[in-house]
């Protein structure tokens, strides 16, 4: 069982944050304070789940005073005030020669034990408040198997599905009544933003409209993701989690052209519905799976490595401080598939989760073991180690034309040697000309004619340096190209290649410099009681590592965190409000069983995506209206217990990609790499960052991203920042994006062009309204609505015409106008 | 998150009070404080730090590349005695500059900071600052989020998140940066904090703000437009019973007409004196002059905005003199006279007390010859940095480097204490301001940080 192992290192874990509140006063060993925070919990997690109510090995327990007292089979666990009687202390010092050690694990930290030791010092007092309930061992939820879920039924009818009854329990909990369904083009609009991040096309919100078949929508969901728009609104959900980027992230930002591949790999796979196990252990060992074929996966597989390869760089020399790309992959690889961090357990044990420092180096050694792509830096500017995306048996054809390039080169060197042996010749000549003009110079002139002969000299020595080693530039060229090998030319990837076992020392305080024990690679004891997997003799062992998250102990967690997060992006709400976070300090699952219950299903379904999409998108829950509902409100006002659906903003990538498709300017084809400058011209530092903006018409998810310099429409509208995994965005609404819908260029274009549309394809001003609400909005405009939009058009070509404008151009310019004010609105900008 | 939904009634009322504020004529602080009152429930709201505080506002005058402590500052005798000659394998380079005592404190000051000088009994010197690197853009992220690795939030951004703003119409923390720094725009982001605290970089030009300008030209149709979204909106939310998120959604539409009515008229220097400009060095048709950024950086203090930040140079062409320290000249020609008349105008606009002013660079230089015999190199182990006013102690210096200015003789001050020290001049306890984020409460000042208590007045 993993209760003991998770209860030791919560043990070790507690006793430092106790001891780590620097600024708190000590309590005394025999105060309340002292037995809350630094015995009861070393009970708890270390003792009890052996020694207390369900166990009592040597018949002993050690969950109340008098049971302490009275001790087991080898006579009484405590004496107070006698440090040295009882067995307790004795077992738990590990001394070589003691009869017992324990917990049989390992030797609890040493600040439990001396607490331990403080308070039987101090008389062990047991508080009086503690006294009435008998200490109990935790486990926390996250790290235990699935739960078998029963959805009770539901009495009124509402639910029928799991999901649906799952949340009817709650609502009758609080005595909710959830509203009624959402209508049917509020139900596409929110179909189609949240599978595509598109809005629906106005003949496909009519067909929708008018479809009277009880599984119309059902047939809308498997529509919408048959569409290769779904890859791409949620490929970029785990591009966040990703923290991709087209640029490295280093003090000069040095792009990285073939980035791009690892973004398609995951719209692809998303399209796919790859499972998401197997996604997961490509992105972590693809380049391990790559190799054992077969060959058309090849590529494939090693592009999605750039997972890892994403890591942030740091520094100015090429692939300065490892152990911080290897922080960054543990941490984003902990967060995203586990949401755990691992980051505080790289300089000290984990001080809220039950991850050591030895867990992280157990780790550690895995990815020590990759060998990492380097995409340039200040001081030096050639990108280098890129994983080929050819397999090895097809790697002769690089071999071939890697050697005509060889020969190709050192035959321009031989040339320009011979052409430089001719001109130093008759340069002797001319030296040997300037030396005479000199010696015969007048006084006036003797300076000008030194200087010649000094430049004469000075050209002479260039072509000898040509003739005797050929040019620098094709030399430095040869020497790269000879030392890159075939690999250099082969297509490649910002990914990893494998690497051999690697097994690494601690590294005390996170310094690389200070070395401590060498720690085996493993898994940690929270998460699996073994802490180590089987491992092949060769390579890195990646790939077991992969397969034990999905296959291992921690399947069930990995399958929460994804479920999880599936939800959110649904709900716009976790079921987990810490969606990267399911340590001890994470937030509490709101539905609990409705968790277990989705994990469960999607590890059934064989970890498909899409399969969990149409779960959830085929319930009552999610086809709630948005409206308000005041005697729920006054029970729920937050709406945690899903009595409606919640409106949403759109993000970024679906507000600028909904105002490109509104204008007809949309382009659906996928861009292929980005415009970046050639590679022989990169000479970026600190000094003179890379920094570039792509202008495109393309869905948001290809516009090319940089670390140090974020785009600024996506940062302006709380895209993610990609130094980190970002798993919920910020969602801040400010007066600067009211500015940019006011007044960008880019919005005006838009309105401009959706104006010249409704022009162009409709006949009259009724018509052109209407079909602008249903582009907009999804619906047709009311009555009144009609008649505000035609007064406003009326009065607005009145003030053009006194302004002077000619006849013929006011009514696009008006429309313009209208345009503008509606995807400005709250309409347009919110999903309901 | 902070965020508190608006209720209608709230925002409708901040509208007609801007309006109201706009149309009365009143004066500017008395259209802050209606401001500040209509946004009450914004987000960037004011609030209360954990301690009364003088300082309000913050101005940060960030030196890029690194300026000699030693040649402006930290006046080191020993190095002119000691020039050319070998110390611990280092030749040693003297100052060129010429020291004179200045003031009623009587501080060495150079001929670098002549106008600073002037000035120097409101100035507060840190003389044993000390980074975890020597490389800029590690550094420059240190002094700007206390971390020389990962992007953090930003001082600016922790102090919007602190105390809010005094007029939301501006930004809460606004950079003034004509070239981009080391690490460009993590130097003064928000991170994990919510958006509304990032710096908003401003390039001065003819658009200081992005999209404050209409591109419609007619003020008419401007407001027809703004009618139309207002009644559009307004149906909206009317058949969603005001629903927070739509209403502040709306605000922001607002803030925004006001950004566009007061950003222009906060950028615009034709309104003063030219007494004034001639104080700084300023001129009122070449916005771009770090001087004209000093006036503009008063201006907006005076408007209600929390932070400005002014970057002098970019990362090139700086203060980084590896080959001739006789660089600092023309760097200090350029910002000496104007951050010395900003002291000086705030003092006699009775605004010197409510403003804190920082001074620094992201580390010093070597008290060594660098690249050549003229030059010095980077030097992160012990550097000067600056504050005045903001109830920092005026004329004092702290901390006491050696002989060459190469350590902390007495007194060290790490990045992190600095920080410390702005935080608690601004009202904050760099303990306390703290923010949940990945299952951990982060801080300014990690888990380092001591105040300086004796640069408190």
């Amino acid at each position: 069982m993993p209760r003991t192992f998770i209860g030791l290192l919560l043990a070790t874990v507690l006793a430092q944050a106790a001891t780590a509140r620097g600024d708190a006063p000590d309590p005394g060993a025999g105060s309340e304070a002292f037995f809350d925070l630094r015995v009861r919990t070393v009970l708890a997690e270390a003792c009890v789940k052996c020694h207390g109510a369900t166990k009592q090995s040597g018949g002993l327990r050690l969950d109340s005073r008098e049971a302490i007292l009275a001790g087991g089979d080898t006579g009484p666990a405590v004496v107070p005030g006698d440090p040295r009687a009882g067995t307790l202390l004795a077992a738990i010092s590990h001394d070589e020669d003691a009869d017992l050690k324990m917990p049989p694990s390992g030797p609890l930290p040493r600040e439990a034990r001396d607490a331990l030791a403080a308070w039987v010092t101090a008389g062990a007092p047991w508080p009086e408040a503690a006294a009435s309930t008998a200490i109990e061992g935790r486990a926390h939820w996250a790290f235990e198997p699935l739960a078998a879920v029963a959805p009770p039924e539901d009495p009124t009818g509402w639910a029928s599905g799991p999901i649906d009854r799952l949340i009817a329990a709650g609502h009758r909990e609080k005595g909710l009544r959830p509203v009624g369904r959402a209508d049917r083009r509020a139900l596409i609009r929110r179909a189609s933003f949240d599978l595509i991040g598109l809005p629906p096309e106005p003949d496909r919100v009519e067909a929708f409209a008018a479809d009277e078949r009880p599984d119309a929508f059902a047939r809308l969901v498997d529509e919408l993701l048959a569409s290769p728009r779904y890859g791409e609104r949620w490929g970029r959900v785990w591009l966040d989690l990703a923290r991709y980027a087209d640029t490295a992230g280093d003090n000069s930002d040095y792009p990285i052209p073939e980035a791009y591949l690892y973004r398609d790999y995951v719209i692809d796979a998303f399209n796919a519905d790859l499972p998401y196990d197997r996604f997961l252990h490509e992105q972590i060992a693809g380049d391990v799976l790559a190799a054992e074929g077969p060959p058309e996966e090849y590529a494939r597989r090693v592009i999605a490595t750039g997972f890892l390869a994403q890591a942030k760089r740091f520094g100015t020399i090429k692939l300065e401080d490892p152990h911080q790309i290897i922080e960054d992959v543990l941490n984003t690889t902990g967060q995203v598939v586990l949401g755990l961090s691992l980051r505080c357990a790289r300089c000290h044990d984990h001080k809220y989760d039950p991850i050591t420092a030895n867990d992280y180096y157990a780790l550690y050694g895995f990815f020590a073991g990759a060998k990492f792509p380097f995409a340039g830096s200040e001081e030096d500017h050639k990108p280098s180690e890129f994983a080929p995306i050819v397999p090895p048996d097809r790697m002769g054809e690089y071999e071939a034309k890697h050697a005509e390039m060889v020969a190709s080169l050192k035959d321009q060197i031989a040339r320009a040697t011979v052409e430089a042996a001719a001109k130093a010749d008759e340069q002797a000549l001319a030296v040997a000309a300037a030396e005479l003009a000199l010696e015969a110079a007048a006084p006036e002139a003797l300076q000008a004619t030194a200087a010649a002969l000094e430049a004469a000299g000075r050209e002479l020595a260039k072509l000898v340096r040509v003739r005797d080693h050929g040019p620098k530039s094709l030399r430095d060229k040869l020497d790269r190209l000879e030392k890159a090998g075939p690999a250099a030319i082969a297509p490649r990837a910002y990914a990893v290649r494998e690497g051999g076992p690697t097994d690494v020392k601690v590294q005390i305080g996170g310094d690389p410099r200070k070395l401590g024990d060498l720690v085996q690679r493993g898994v940690p004891k929270a998460l699996d009681p073994a802490g180590t997997i089987e491992l092949p003799p060769t390579g890195s062992g990646r790939l077991a590592l992969a397969r034990w998250l999905t296959e291992g102990r921690p399947r069930s967690l990995a399958a929460r965190v994804m479920v999880n997060r599936i939800w959110r992006h649904h709900f716009g709400k976790a079921i987990v409000a810490t969606p990267s976070d399911f340590g001890l300090r994470g937030a509490a699952p709101s539905h609990p069983e409705l968790l277990e219950h989705l994990a469960a299903e999607f590890i059934a379904s064989g970890w498909s995506i899409k399969a969990m999409h149409r779960r959830i998108m085929l319930t009552e829950t999610y086809q709630l209206a948005t409206e308000h509902d005041s005697e729920d409100a006054a029970i729920d006002t937050g709406n945690a217990l899903y009595w409606r659906f919640d409106r949403r903003p759109l993000d970024a990538e679906a507000l600028r990609d909904g105002l490109l498709a509104i204008s007809g300017d949309l382009r659906l084809d996928r861009p292929g790499p980005h415009p970046f400058p050639a590679e022989e011209t990169w000479a970026f530092s600190a000094h003179h960052q890379f920094k570039a903006l792509y202008p495109s018409d393309h869905r948001s998810v290809y516009l090319m991203v940089q670390r140090l310099h974020p785009h600024p429409y996506l940062s302006l509208f709380n895209g993610p920042d990609a130094s980190v995994t970002t798993a919920a965005r910020d969602s801040s609404t400010v007066a600067l994006q009211a500015l940019y819908l006011l007044n960008n260029p880019f919005v005006h274009d838009r309105a401009r062009r959706f104006a010249a549309r409704l022009i162009a394809d409709e006949a009259d001003a009724p018509s052109r309204l209407r079909a602008a609400y249903l582009r907009a909005f999804g619906r047709p405009p009311s009555s009144a609505e009609e008649a505000r939009a035609e007064g406003f058009l009326h009065e607005y070509e009145a003030g053009l015409a006194a302004e002077g404008m000619p006849a013929e151009r006011r009514g696009e310019e008006a429309w313009a106008g209208l345009a503008r004010a509606m995807l400005a609105s709250n309409e347009f900008l919110y999903v309901d | 998150m902070d965020h508190r939904p608006l209720s209608r009634r709230a925002m409708i009322r901040s509208g007609s009070a801007l309006a109201a504020a706009g149309g009365l004529g009143l004066g500017l602080r008395g259209r802050l404080s209606l401001a500040a009152a209509a946004h009450e429930g914004h987000p960037l709201a004011p609030r209360p730090g954990h301690f009364p505080a003088k300082a309000k506002h913050l101005i940060v005058f960030f030196m890029t590349g690194g300026i000699s402590h030693m040649d402006t500052f930290d006046y080191k005798p020993r190095l002119q005695r000691d020039h050319d000659k070998a110390v611990g394998g280092r030749k040693v380079l003297g100052s060129p500059y010429a020291f004179r005592p200045r003031g009623e404190c009587g501080k060495m000051v150079s001929e670098l900071f002549e106008h600073l000088g002037g000035v120097v009994d409101d100035v507060c010197f840190l003389h044993t600052v000390h980074g975890d690197s020597a490389g800029h853009s590690a550094a420059t992220l240190g002094m700007h989020t206390g971390s020389v690795t990962i992007p953090l939030p930003s001082l600016g951004s922790w102090i919007s998140y602190g105390l809010g703003t005094l007029n939301t119409n501006l930004p809460s923390f606004v950079v003034l940066a004509e070239k981009e720094p080391y690490n460009g725009f993590q130097v003064w982001d928000a991170n994990f904090l919510p958006g509304y605290h990032k710096g908003v970089r401003v390039i001065p030009g003819a658009d200081p703000l992005p999209d404050v300008k209409s591109p419609v030209p007619s003020v008419s149709r401007r407001d027809l437009e703004a009618r139309m979204l207002r009644d559009l909106n307004e149906a909206h939310l009317s058949a969603r019973d005001a629903d927070g998120l739509l209403a502040s959604r709306m605000t922001t539409f607002e803030t925004a007409y006001g950004l566009m009515r007061e950003a222009p008229e906060a950028f615009d220097l034709a309104s003063e004196s030219k007494a004034t400009l001639d104080l700084y060095g300023a001129s009122a048709d070449a916005p771009g002059s770090f001087a004209a950024q000093c006036v503009t950086a008063r201006r907006l203090i005076e408007r209600g905005v929390r932070v400005v930040e002014l970057f002098d140079v970019g990362s090139n062409t700086n203060w980084d003199s590896h080959n001739n320290i006789d660089d600092h000249r023309a760097l200090s020609r350029n910002v000496d006279r104007p951050i010395a008349a900003l002291i000086a105008d705030l003092k006699s606009r009775g605004l010197l007390d409510e403003t804190l002013i920082v001074g620094c660079s992201e580390f010093g230089r070597t008290p060594w010859q660098d690249l050549t015999p003229r030059g010095r190199g980077h030097h992160s182990r012990c550097f000067t940095c600056f504050l005045a006013g903001g109830g920092a102690r005026g004329g004092y210096s702290h901390g006491v480097s050696d002989e060459y200015g190469d350590a902390p003789a007495e007194d060290p001050v790490h990045v992190h204490d600095f920080h410390a020290t702005i935080l608690r001049l601004m009202g904050l306890d760099h303990t306390r301001l703290t923010y949940r984020y990945s299952g951990r409460d982060f801080r300014l000042t990690d888990v380092h940080g001591e105040v300086v208590k004796p640069v408190i007045a």
